[in-house]
């Protein structure tokens, strides 16, 4: 009997160890594609003997030279303007749909259930529909070529209120008797919202300055559209695109271009580094009975 | 420090479902009030219209002699102890008792005093640096408490704080209450599904079902003279035993025919049907399962046949089937038992039982009213 039990428990081990292999095979396999490009353009970055895309990856000659080249171009601005737009994009936004979450989650108003269902039909429409006005309500502003920055936060920002459905899923698995005992406490709803729901929600509101960061910072088609290439505007993703513009622009910047993609990718990768853990710890252990 | 009045409250949800009808009670200074009801019956929405977090749809409460319709809970001087704690999970046990004081800007080294003062009176001084998930419920309870105490409030609203302890944790918990009540010497409401809880806490209950209130009084009031049938069942365990009978006038005296027997209502209970005017006809005749004792004869016993019997210790409940099949509870104590009779005590056994006049609760059959308790 105990024989038995004893070879089932080593199949089901054995089951288990084949199992991992093949998951782990298919997830390395997976990750070594992914990683193919971003390795690509790193080895590329660092080529010196030509400018112009080859059929080879290892560099012959390796330095520094494009990362140089870099800050003697419009670049650094281009950087610059899109940390600004970002950081902005990424304060404001978080502000709002951190309010919006907790209103739609904590208060019951007429209009509620009306909003919540207009604002998913809405965010059905993709963003491109409404370019063109966008581009005429900014241009009339002024708001558009060498001002793009302050018209591309507006336009970033200003949806921003629809983002709410993962924070708002989150408050929602907070208990309410928390906001009802900080309320007795002498709290009021702003209070209760910064010192009891926020620092019970730092993953979601690091989640949301993460994607309101990224957002703005990879965008290219409204940045593309609402700075019309003017040098000042651009941001990162326009200003690479536009080294490539032409073919023969294209065999002089190649490696240039590569080089400003790894400067791009760089704060990003940072940020995810540090605050990965802030996915997965838990942090509402404890608040109710469990 | 301060009476609670409630006036033609009222409490109609979004969907015209009403939760709580006009609702009249006066709660003196320091009394320890608890409502008490099955789930559903509103006592918790009475609770929260008291402590603000539910809006009254009608009538009004006065705390303090002051109309607190429209203040915000802080404003109204109440501390609330919530049945799942709702303690801040992300700060220590210090901080969340802390929280409060904090708010109100009182300066830290007063705060110290306050909140290492509370955690004395409830023994929590040593997890006063710990966060809540590091605490028993029992501990977590006495956290929750604690932070209500040093708001030194006006009335202290406790909304099922036992419910979430295991059976022996709440014993305890419901005599620290009773000493934390003594120390704390101020205005207690109090909910509960629990009637033992309701029964050993309060100065007066007030018995809750769907939305109307059925009876307030003192323990011994709704113990002794429930108000109508719901009353009777609900309070006291293992619950009232109700027979359909026929009451009998003659000659002055009153006598009660439960399943072909003859009991006569003598003593206290027969004035006092004389008084209410009662007149023959059918009731229900209610009898507390310790009121019913096994008998030796036949004699104006009911003659039943025992189904199941409990051994809680002390005392044997004895599910026994009259010959009509109802299901009445008879409660023993074990002392008065020979072990021989215990040993007799199975199922399927015949068993005589009677009770005397004194014990007899009478209820209308229609209104399921106490005929003995006026009625407003």
């Amino acid at each position: 009997m105990n024989e038995t039990i004893e070879k089932r428990h080593m199949g089901l081990r054995a089951s288990r160890a084949l199992s991992n292999t093949i998951i782990y095979i298919l997830l390395i396999i997976m990750s070594v594609i992914w990683l193919i490009p971003f390795v690509c353009i790193v080895l590329q970055s660092f080529r010196c003997e030509s400018t112009w895309q080859v059929g080879y990856v290892i560099p012959q000659q390796w330095g520094f030279d494009n990362y140089v080249r870099l800050w003697q171009t419009n670049f650094p601005r281009w950087y610059l303007n899109t940390f600004i737009i970002a950081l902005v994009v990424a304060a404001l936004q978080t502000i709002i749909v951190l309010c919006m979450s907790y209103t739609l989650s904590r208060f019951r108003f007429r209009a509620r259930a009306g909003l919540m269902r207009f604002m998913l039909i809405l965010g059905m429409f993709p963003g491109m529909l409404a370019m063109i006005i966008l581009y005429r309500v900014l241009d009339d502003l002024g708001l558009t070529g060498n001002n793009s920055l302050p018209g591309l936060i507006l336009v970033y920002v200003a949806s921003s209120g629809m983002g709410y459905y993962v924070s708002k899923g989150f408050f929602d698995t907070i208990s309410k008797s928390l906001d009802e005992a900080a309320r007795i406490d002498g709290a009021t709803r702003a209070q209760v919202l910064t010192k009891i729901i926020l620092p019970l929600s730092k993953p979601i509101v690091i989640y949301t300055i993460l994607t309101g960061f990224m957002g703005p910072w990879g965008d290219f088609v409204f940045a593309r559209y609402v700075s019309q290439l003017k040098p000042l505007g651009m941001n990162v993703a326009v200003g690479l695109q536009s080294w490539l513009a032409t073919d023969t622009m294209t065999f002089n910047n190649y490696t240039l271009f590569c080089a400003g993609g790894v400067v791009v990718a760089l704060p990003v990768a940072l940020l995810f580094m540090f605050l990965q853990k802030y996915y997965v710890e838990g942090v509402t252990g404890g608040a109710v009975k469990g | 420090m301060a009476s609670v009045k409630l006036t033609k409250v009222k409490k109609v949800y979004d969907n015209k479902v009403v939760a709580v009808h006009d609702f009249d009670l006066d709660i003196k200074d320091k009394e320890f009030v608890v409502f008490v009801g099955p789930s559903g019956c509103g006592k918790s929405t009475t609770l929260r219209m008291i402590a603000g977090l539910e809006d009254i749809s009608d009538g009004t409460v006065e705390i303090d002699g002051v109309v607190v319709n429209d203040l915000q809970p802080k404003d109204r001087g109440i501390a609330m102890v919530f049945q799942n704690y709702a303690l801040y999970p992300h700060m220590t046990v210090y901080d969340n008792i802390a929280f409060s004081l904090r708010l109100q800007k009182v300066p830290e080294d007063v705060i110290y005093e306050k909140v290492t003062n509370a955690a004395e009176i409830l023994g929590i001084t040593d997890y006063l640096l710990r966060k809540p998930r590091a605490l028993s419920g029992g501990q977590r309870q006495r956290v929750a408490i604690g932070r209500a105490m040093v708001r030194d409030s006006k009335v202290f609203l406790m909304d099922e704080p036992l419910s979430n302890l295991d059976a022996k944790l709440r014993n305890q918990m419901r005599a620290e209450i009773i000493l934390l009540r003594q120390k704390l010497d101020t205005t207690f409401i109090y909910v509960t599904h629990d009637q033992t809880e309701a029964m050993t806490l309060g100065d007066r209950i007030v018995i809750m079902k769907d939305g109307y209130i059925m009876q307030v009084g003192t323990p011994t009031e709704v113990f002794e003279m429930p108000k109508n049938l719901f009353v009777a069942e609900f309070i006291g365990a293992p619950k009232m035993n109700i027979m359909t009978t026929e009451l009998v006038k003659e000659g002055g005296k009153y006598y009660v025919t439960p399943f072909g027997s003859k009991i006569v209502v003598d003593g206290e209970k027969g004035e006092m049907l004389a008084k209410a005017g009662a007149e023959s006809g059918e009731i229900l005749l209610g009898v507390r399962p310790e009121h019913i004792v096994l008998s030796k004869t036949k004699e104006n016993a009911i003659r039943c046949t025992l189904e199941v019997n409990e051994m809680m210790g002390s005392e044997l409940h004895l599910h026994v089937f009259t010959e009509d099949g109802t299901r009445l509870i008879v409660r023993i104590p074990t002392i008065d038992l020979t072990p021989e009779d215990r040993a007799s005590l199975v199922r399927g056994k015949e068993l005589y039982i009677s009770f005397e006049g004194k014990v007899m609760h009478f209820f209308d059959k229609e209104t399921q009213k106490n005929l003995l308790v006026p009625q407003d």
